[in-house]
């Protein structure tokens, strides 16, 4: 069952379990869309995550007591189902000479061929989009590069960069500081506030890479 | 139209900041104290949450192209308008040609000039505020330089003074903050709990529009960071060394550490006008007592919009 949690005074932190799955994730996106479909004027907006959502509601519209219990109920009887959205597939053009690609190929050691081999020969499934606007997570990596993040996050890591942490592999789409390590770079642009959505992807969706010569 | 005729070290266009598009990862943004710059909007009859100049670290001086009405807010100033002082949180009426002078912010960290019709710059994924990491949003999604020329300043002219009373600012100089449960508060036993609000904590160096690290007595029994959950602007989580780092405007959407509690909306302001080594204590408060204090506020900021319509 979920369950309600305040986070402060104008936002709802519903947690759906303990345990991450994509069936777990896809019953969160789902809750998700219901929520956003219902229209509820108090919303301002919903933001799914890997064991909770969080909805950002109008504390002088409406109380938490009120709102959690009318979010609970929108949770418990959402479709078990992933969102009616139709996932879109993305190839993603990789140039694979990340600063930390020999470090990593020592640490799983395999060749750095075998890394790229390994990162390039899957599919993907955006997870949720969060951190810095575009940013996706994607899963899932091969188990055989599953490293832990950096012991020391870099202060900046370059928009384009392509990185790997843990289950997850994810493009940088602004320069930021981050402590993934970075494989590979990509001109793909991942995020453009003009657009509509403005970003490139969105949960769901399936996303390839292709190494380039 | 303004001139920013000697840029500030740090000025950006900000309003109440971007509420509808986290779950593309956009942070909420806007202005770190949305406080002050509400209510120099209302004194000029402004939307609340028109947009302003956020100005930090230091002097500067723009110029008025055209006759308008002008307010600051926030951070304590020494500021002239065409030579004469003037007052904080008042509507001040400016001729084309003036200039204001900011000399140097003398206790908090940032001002907000609002200018009547407010800053005219796009509206992009709903707001108008500068999204500096991302290099988007406000005048060109930078920092204002000297000799940019900004839209706005371009709406009616008000005809009388409008001032907002001092018992409605919040309590800048107590540097106390209310807190309300986070969503992993249950993680976390009475002795951390103890220890947050009844210690005072020091804001660290490395504190700016992304989060105020803290420094002082570590939390104990700190649990696991768990898999990317939301967070928002006020959380206060406590990574492994147990030392509290509250998020701040430009926070990343999500993060892995538990969120003991988060700062009121109306006591957020407080805190952000805190400088590197200001202290701070927190006070534990409930969710009823914060949203009738959010419902005062937000009424207090009505009247005195309703103040400012009256004087046109």
């Amino acid at each position: 069952m979920p369950s309600a949690h305040p986070l402060g005074d104008s936002a709802i932190t519903i947690a759906f379990g303990e345990e991450r799955s994509p069936a777990l994730l896809g019953w969160i996106h789902a809750a998700a869309c219901s929520i956003r479909s219902a229209r509820i004027p108090f919303v301002v907006d919903v933001v799914p995550a890997y064991l909770a959502l969080t909805v950002f509601y109008d504390p002088v519209a409406a109380t938490y007591d009120d709102a959690a219990k009318l979010l609970i109920e929108k949770c418990t009887t959402a479709p078990s189902e992933a969102d009616d959205r139709k996932p879109r597939e993305h190839i993603i053009a990789v140039r694979y000479d990340g600063i930390d690609l020999p470090a990593v190929a020592e640490a799983t050691r395999l060749d750095v061929e075998e890394v790229v081999a390994l990162h390039s020969g899957r599919a993907y499934t955006v997870d949720i989009l969060g951190f810095v606007p575009g940013f996706a997570y994607l899963s899932e990596l091969d188990p055989a590069l599953h490293l832990p993040r950096r012991a020391q996050p870099r202060p900046r890591v370059a928009a384009g960069s392509v990185a790997i942490a843990a289950a997850q592999t994810a493009v940088y789409p602004l320069d930021t500081p981050g402590g993934w390590h970075l494989i590979g770079t990509t001109n793909q642009l991942m995020f453009d506030p003009r657009s509509e959505p403005p970003a490139l992807l969105a949960p769901g969706d399936i996303v390839r890479f292709e190494p380039l010569k | 139209m303004i001139t920013v005729t000697k840029a500030p070290p740090y000025l950006t266009v900000q309003d109440c900041g971007r509420k509808r598009t986290r779950s593309f990862g956009v942070p909420s943004g806007g202005a770190m104290d949305s406080f002050a710059l509400q209510a120099a909007n209302a004194i000029l009859d402004n939307e609340l949450d028109a947009a302003a100049l956020e100005w930090a670290l230091g002097g500067g001086t723009i110029r008025f192209e055209r006759d308008c009405g002008c307010a600051i807010a926030g951070a304590s100033v020494r500021a002239t308008v065409g030579g004469r002082p003037i007052a904080p949180c008042t509507s001040t009426i400016v001729r084309a040609g003036d200039e204001l002078a900011v000399e140097k912010i003398e206790a908090g960290r940032f001002l907000y000039v609002a200018v009547s019709g407010g800053i005219d710059v796009p509206l992009l994924l709903g707001s108008r505020s500068t999204y500096l990491p991302g290099r988007f949003g406000g005048f060109e999604g930078r920092m204002l330089r000297t000799g940019d020329v900004i839209p706005g300043g371009d709406a009616e002219l008000p005809d009388q003074q409008v001032h907002c009373a001092a018992e409605l600012l919040p309590r800048y100089e107590a540097g106390i903050v209310h807190v309300t449960p986070g969503p992993q508060e249950d993680f976390f036993d009475d002795d951390a709990w103890r220890i947050l609000c009844e210690s005072e904590y020091r804001i660290a160096n490395a504190s700016d529009r992304t989060g105020y690290r803290l420094e002082g007595p570590p939390l104990p029994g700190v649990p696991a960071a768990l898999p990317s959950e939301p967070g928002c602007p006020g959380a206060i989580q406590i990574p492994g060394d147990g030392l509290p780092i509250v998020l701040m405007a430009d926070a990343p959407t999500v993060g892995g550490y538990p969120k003991i509690a988060v700062v009121t909306e109306w006591d957020l302001p407080i805190l952000a006008q805190r400088r590197p080594g200001d202290r701070v204590r927190f006070e534990r408060t409930t969710l009823e007592q914060s949203r009738r204090a959010l419902h005062r506020r937000h009424a207090d900021l009505q009247s005195i919009r309703q103040l400012a319509r009256s004087a046109h």
